[in-house]
């Protein structure tokens, strides 16, 4: 069963069409990559399935619902998580705090006026153990702006999953990352991440092939291929369009 | 442990004072701190919204002044209501005007929110002023004060300064505990998110418009008690109550005191009303001294007067003249 479909999704700014007629079915369990050049629309599909942006035209249905134009809140609550392609977390609050605001949020304590927050024994020891599986044991009571890049990466991370989705969006979690960086947040994705539903947007293609099960290549707005990473790497139409001239560079 | 017994046992020295106070001081100093009392309830209240989420209530006299209204018009009109209950009541309505203004306002954010809370406080003063068969207009309104009936303890006076200010000081404090208990509390935690990054907060499920507009309902509630006990205690009310003096002034409480820690109100409302008072008896100009006071805070002393008397610099001190060489724990 798909977990999420796109209909017919159109997303124009002002007269520019961003996105053009995309369909797309991202089915349970899978890593689904979403690739194309720069301004190709990648982050703006994010925005639109995550609730940023409404589509102009066009349905998304999550989990069997349709959630199109539904506030980030509600998507949230329905089971879909997104990280940021330019690092989103609360600056001023610690690892800890930061992590435990998706806890919180995952056991719908959000609005509790009755019980103190540290007496909650569950979340804190929740909170720790996705810390841990994060890597940021030593840091868990620094502030996230303190940390250094790649551990702002990992939290950024780890806040979409502590919500503990069904879905998760991951907006170029290697951006701006060296080789070896790189090496260690795919490693962290695929230790914290496993056996969940993946969407991400990825430039770098050796993630990109090594992550995904199945790729999408978006040019110009439009669905250009979707397929196995195999089918992708034979597609005519993605070399001409992209591969081939990026490969060189 | 060794810090939970340091802070209860400066808590239990507090109360010792405070409990103790109007029979060691004069009547005109337990007036004092009455007053210190509910403008510090005030300024924690107007602290709990930027302190807190972030949202600077430039109108913050507009639940000031609400309660404090309800509370003579109570007492004048359903003269059987008890007083306890009246003041209550006093509270209600502030959080209920923060209700309604909240409504517009908190989907804005920064200086748009903070100009149109300033719109509603003129509002609500035009009102108090227009409608002169209700609220007397500038003339203003006084009330009687009805004795405070506690079952099972008798009855007591509000004739008597003592009295009001036992009243004052225990609303006070039950108000300050259940604030500072909130803070801790997985909607304070929320409120924290959410000032921190409102963006990220809604997108890990937080609802930040109703998180922000239930705050803003919490801190007029304690602001319309801070009003109605004011009117209680000066026995009179006029347009003063509700208008953008008495908000400047709650803002420049918090500032003064500190708006990053959660006790600075209290400090910043003690020291502006002591030093308001000395200086205005030195010169005419007093607001001229306290204008250069804040600027002065502001620009040298982001963290308002508590930052010089935090716990960890008396302890420090201590150390210091002791002869201790400061270890880390």
């Amino acid at each position: 069963m798909s977990i999420l479909e796109l209909k017919g999704i159109y997303k124009a700014f002002k007269g520019l069409q961003v996105l053009v007629n995309v369909n797309l079915a991202v089915e349970e369990g899978e890593c689904h990559a979403i690739i194309g050049p720069n301004g190709a629309g990648k982050s703006t599909l994010f925005n639109v399935i995550s609730g940023k942006y409404k589509p102009s035209h066009g349905r998304v249905i999550f989990d069997g619902q349709d959630i199109t134009g539904l506030a980030p809140y509600k998507i949230s609550r329905k089971g879909l998580a997104r990280s940021f392609q330019i690092t989103n977390v609360f600056p001023r609050l610690t690892v800890r705090r930061n992590i435990r605001n998706a806890i919180l949020s995952k056991r719908r304590i959000r609005f509790n006026q009755f019980v103190l927050v540290d007496r909650l024994t569950d979340v804190s020891r929740e909170t720790d153990r996705l810390i841990d599986m994060l890597g940021l044991t030593a840091v868990r009571d620094v502030p996230a702006s303190e940390l250094s890049y790649g551990q702002q990466r990992a939290l950024e991370i780890g806040i979409a999953l502590g919500t503990d989705p069904k879905l998760i969006l991951l907006d170029e979690p290697t951006a701006g990352m060296t080789r070896e960086q790189t090496k260690e947040a795919v490693a962290l994705i695929k230790r914290v991440a496993q056996g969940k539903t993946i969407m991400v947007v990825e430039h770098d293609m050796d993630v990109v092939f090594t992550m995904a099960d199945r790729i999408t290549v978006l040019s110009y707005g439009e669905l250009l291929a979707s397929g196995t990473p195999e089918e992708i790497r034979r597609h005519e139409g993605v070399k001409k369009a992209y591969l081939g001239k990026k490969r060189n560079a | 442990m060794k810090p939970l017994l340091t802070k209860g046992a400066v808590a239990l020295v507090l109360l010792a004072l405070i409990a103790l106070a109007p029979r060691c001081v004069p009547v005109t100093h337990v007036n004092m701190l009455s007053e210190i009392a509910f403008f510090s309830l005030f300024a924690l209240s107007f602290n709990m919204l930027f302190g807190y989420c972030g949202l600077l209530s430039f109108g913050h006299s507009a639940y000031f002044g609400i309660g404090a209204y309800t509370l003579v018009l109570i007492l004048k009109h359903f003269t059987g209501m008890p007083l306890l209950l009246a003041l209550f009541v006093g509270g209600i309505a502030g959080g209920l005007g923060g209700l309604l203004v909240g409504f517009f306002c908190v989907r804005l954010k920064g200086g748009y929110f903070a100009l149109l809370t300033m719109a509603f406080n003129q509002f609500f003063f035009a009102i108090a002023l227009k409608w002169r068969s209700l609220t007397g207009g500038d003339d203003g309104m006084s009330l009687s004060r009805p004795d405070l009936h506690l079952p099972g303890l008798g009855v007591f006076s509000m004739g008597r300064p003592a009295n009001v200010y036992y009243l004052i000081v225990a609303i006070v404090l039950l108000c300050v505990f259940l604030q500072w208990r909130l803070i801790k509390t997985p909607y304070g935690n929320a409120v924290r998110a959410v000032k921190e990054n409102d963006e990220r907060a809604g997108f890990v499920g937080y609802n930040v418009y109703l998180t922000r507009l239930s705050l803003y309902a919490f801190s007029a509630f304690f602001a319309g008690i801070a009003g109605s006990l004011f009117a209680l205690f000066e026995g009179f009310i006029a347009t003063s109550v509700i208008d953008a003096q008495m908000s400047m002034q709650v803002t420049f409480m918090a500032f003064i005191g500190g708006v990053n820690s959660f006790f600075g109100p209290i400090l910043g409302a003690g020291v502006y009303l002591y030093f308001t008072d000395w200086v205005s008896r030195v010169t005419d100009r007093w607001e001229f001294v306290l204008g250069v006071l804040f600027i002065l805070l502001v620009m040298y002393a982001h963290t308002g007067l508590i930052g010089f008397v935090s716990l960890d610099k008396i302890k420090y001190f201590l150390r210091i003249k002791a002869g201790i060489k400061g270890t880390d724990k």
